[in-house]
Order: C-alpha cells, then sequence, then structure tokens
C-alpha cells in the first residue's frame, strides 16, 4: 500500500521546520534521520565524488537551519525544499569546480553510475522513514517515461541546464524538449502522487 | 515579441519546478503564478516529483559519521544566529571573583574551540587529500590494467644520441590504441610540445602532442593508432604546440613497431 507519510511519525515535518526556526538544532537531526539519505543521493548523483556529496549535505543541512524561518509549508514539502537546497548547493560545487579546472580527468573517475555498492546508508533500523518503497516505486516509475523524456528531465534537474541549453546540447528543437520535460513530468506526478512526501498543514 | 499566453505560461509549471526556465521565462511565470493557485499547487506537486528524482538513482551510500558533522555545523550556524544567548546580563551581582573564574573558563574554551576549528579544517583537508589521492591511485590502476592487457605489445622509442629520455609504447592492436609513457624528457620551449608521429607505409602519420612534467614524465592514454597500412615504426620530433601535419624538426626519439624476428 502506498504510504504518504509514517504513521508513527512523532513530530510532522514542518513542525520540525518550525523547531530549527526557534533555534533547536536537534530538530535539524531528526530532518536528517529522515531525509539525509536522499539529500545524499542527489548530491552524490550532481557531484560524483562522496567527499563533495558529504560537504553538499552539511552545506544543505546548514542553509535549511539559517532559513528555517522563510520556510513556507504552502510551498510545498519539507522534503522537496531540502531536496532542492541540496541540488543547488551541488550544482554550485559543480560550477566552481568546472570554473577552476574545465577539464579534470578525475571528474570523470568517480561517476556514480559505475561505482555502485558503496556500501548502505546507516539509518536506524527503527526509523520509519524507509525509502525502500518510495524508491522502487520511483524506479518502476522512471521505467515508463520514453528515454528521450527521462534525458531531458535529468539534465535538467541533475545537471541544472534550462531547456534551452538542453536542445542546444542534444541539437534538438527547444519545442521538442518543453515537451518532453512537460510530459514527461505529468507522466512522473500520476504515477508518483501516492509517493509524495509528507506535506505540510 | 508577444508574451506568452496564460494556458502557455502554466505548461512551464514542470520545468520550473526543475529549475529548466531561462531568466526570462522564469520572471514572466512567476508573475502569472503569483495570482494563480491552482498553478502554485501544480508547482508544489511537480517540487514534489523533483524531490523524488533522486530516488530513482541506484543507493549511494554515505559515512557513519556525516549526522554529528551536519549538528556541528549547524552549532556553529547557532553560535553566530545566537551570539548572547548563553552570556549574563552587565548588570548582574556576580561576584568579582566569579567574573574572573568566569573569564579564565571563557579563555579556556576560546582556546578548546580554537583547536577544535584547527582540528575540523585539518581533517577536511585531509579528507580533500585522500580523496585526490584515491582517484590519482583508481587513474594509475586503470593504466595498469590496460598495459597488462593479453595481446598489449611494448616497444621502446629512444635517442641514438643521447642515452638519457626514453618513451615506452603500449599498443593494443585488438583496440588500435596505445598508451606512452615518457621519462626523463627535456622541457620544451613555451608555443612548442612533442609531437608522435606513426611512420606508416614509409610515411609519417601525425598523432597527438603533449608536454613533459617538470619531472620529465609524461602519459598519454587512448593513442589512435592508424590501422589501413603498414605500421612500422613511431617517432618524436618537437613542434608547434598544436601540432604540425608534417614534421618540421629532427627527430628526437624513434622505435620500430615490429616485434624481433618479424617480417
Amino acid at each position: 500500500m502506498p504510504r504518504p507519510a509514517p504513521a508513527s511519525a512523532p513530530v510532522a515535518d514542518h513542525d520540525l521546520v518550525s523547531r530549527a526556526a526557534r533555534g533547536d538544532e536537534q530538530a535539524i537531526g531528526s530532518l536528517y534521520d529522515r531525509y539525509g539519505g536522499v539529500l545524499y543521493a542527489v548530491a552524490y548523483r550532481v557531484v560524483g565524488q562522496r567527499a563533495d556529496a558529504e560537504d553538499v549535505v552539511i552545506e544543505a543541512f546548514a542553509q535549511a537551519w539559517r532559513d528555517a524561518t522563510r520556510f513556507e509549508a504552502t510551498r510545498g514539502s519539507v522534503a522537496g525544499w531540502l531536496t532542492m537546497i541540496a541540488r543547488s548547493r551541488a550544482l554550485d560545487v559543480v560550477r566552481a569546480r568546472s570554473r577552476r579546472d574545465r577539464i579534470t580527468a578525475s571528474a570523470a573517475a568517480d561517476q556514480p553510475q559505475r561505482s555502485p555498492g558503496m556500501g548502505d546508508w546507516r539509518a536506524d533500523p527503527s526509523d520509519s522513514y524507509d525509502h525502500a518503497e518510495r524508491r522502487q516505486q520511483v524506479q518502476a516509475a522512471l521505467q515508463t517515461l520514453s528515454p528521450p523524456q527521462r534525458q531531458a528531465i535529468e539534465l535538467a534537474f541533475f545537471e541544472g541546464l534550462s531547456q534551452s541549453e538542453i536542445a542546444e546540447r542534444l541539437k534538438e528543437p527547444l519545442g521538442t524538449i518543453k515537451t518532453r520535460v512537460r510530459l514527461g513530468m505529468q507522466k512522473l506526478r500520476d504515477s508518483l502522487r501516492p509517493f509524495f512526501f509528507e506535506r505540510g498543514p | 515579441m508577444s508574451r506568452p499566453e496564460q494556458g502557455s505560461l502554466r505548461d512551464l509549471a514542470p520545468a520550473y519546478a526543475l529549475g529548466a526556465l531561462g531568466p526570462e521565462e522564469m520572471r514572466d511565470f512567476e508573475a502569472f503564478m503569483a495570482g494563480s493557485p491552482e498553478t502554485q499547487r501544480e508547482v508544489a506537486e511537480f517540487r514534489d516529483v523533483a524531490a523524488l528524482l533522486a530516488l530513482g538513482e541506484p543507493e549511494a551510500g554515505t559515512v557513519t559519521d556525516l549526522r554529528n558533522r551536519v549538528l556541528a555545523r549547524v552549532g556553529e550556524e547557532k553560535s553566530r544566529r545566537f551570539p548572547g544567548s548563553r552570556s549574563g546580563s552587565p548588570g548582574s551581582r556576580i561576584p568579582p571573583a566569579v567574573w574572573g573564574a568566569l573569564a579564565a573558563s571563557l579563555i579556556a574554551v576560546i582556546g578548546l574551540g580554537a583547536a577544535l576549528l584547527s582540528l575540523r579544517g585539518n581533517l577536511a583537508r585531509l579528507n580533500r587529500d585522500l580523496a585526490a589521492r584515491q582517484e590519482r591511485l583508481q587513474a594509475r590502476e586503470a593504466t595498469l590494467n590496460a598495459i597488462l592487457e593479453p595481446g598489449v605489445e611494448l616497444y621502446q622509442l629512444t635517442s641514438s644520441g643521447d642515452p638519457d629520455p626514453g618513451i615506452q609504447l603500449f599498443w593494443d592492436r585488438k583496440r588500435s590504441s596505445a598508451i606512452i609513457n615518457g621519462f626523463r624528457l627535456k622541457p620544451v620551449p613555451d608555443g612548442k610540445a612533442y609531437q608522435l608521429w606513426f611512420i606508416k607505409d614509409g610515411k609519417p602519420v601525425p598523432s597527438v602532442t603533449f608536454r613533459p612534467e617538470a619531472t620529465g614524465h609524461a602519459r598519454v592514454e587512448q593513442v589512435p593508432v592508424p590501422t589501413d597500412g603498414k605500421v612500422s615504426a613511431a617517432a618524436i620530433t618537437v613542434e608547434p604546440a598544436g601540432g604540425s601535419p608534417q614534421p618540421t624538426s629532427p627527430i628526437l626519439l624513434v622505435g620500430p613497431l615490429q616485434k624481433a624476428g618479424a617480417g
């Protein structure tokens, strides 16, 4: 059965953000327990190196701590907010790296796709925020996209490219890319709606 | 240029949630979204889709102390946000002796804090250094694997007049590819580089250019070897950095690319 939010969660995500906004750093610890693995996955997919991915996660939670007072529950889930922070920090790292050295052979040496089995995410076994079922559903939903749709979405999200930049990269008309992004995302939304992360009030 | 229609603006919600709009489109979309609660709801949903995309990746794993490092970092932020949260008020009636003890403690704490920060900095440096070393090690391992592939042949390019510099050429005939490893190479002037030539059917065919490191070493991998014809030798000359179509200087190093006894 789909599980929109863990039933046993003692504190709602948005309450943890409110507690962080009032200066309770343990609330960030709880958010880390719930979404640290998701943020690390985003960061690692974007930066491709473990040490940088760890720094990204640390800085993302530090930013979440600073920005907690500005979080608006009506604009989306806490998980979505945290993920977008991690993605932005990760893209910053990649852009800074690219500025420093546009040709780094080492950047290709540690690609996530080629480094499976790097150990398990050490979550508390009793933690109700086990994303295994979600992960399975997301992977199944991604399989339903056409390869060009998936490619366009991944280039946008993980490489930070605009639709125009994707069109240029793939040498395809801009309209085609816009359609792929829109239809692909709509398809994912329809498949994954029951698995969205916990929403605010 | 005309502004996009409202319908087409709403179509941009998925791309907006992915962060894939250009600056102008983003301005137009945000202005439109401000007046459309329905679009705001759609964007929130697409943001949730984006957040789930990370779960489509293979599990990446992490290190066990990352939680502690996150909390330590947030602790630093907290001390910035609430700098006065633990200090006493100036008008309090604490005896001077206690103030003295507090001051001494504070100095000790500051000392410990500085030491901790310094340790943290050292640890970060060590981590970065380790990651860089691991990457270099992986690259070397890949090179070693390529050299040790069955069927890879080793040839030496040497200088007749100077016994010092040399180049090893590892030729993988199956893949028509070579790795060249140079040592004790002399520096080349600015704007110049060493260029490799394959001698095919008696004529020089231009290949890669490279500059040696300060140590005299140079390594170039995945050098394509010509396939359509008989490659009998390889040679090195000094050429303009961009390479030349024909040699413009004398041969410095040369070696046959045929096994002894082979025709």
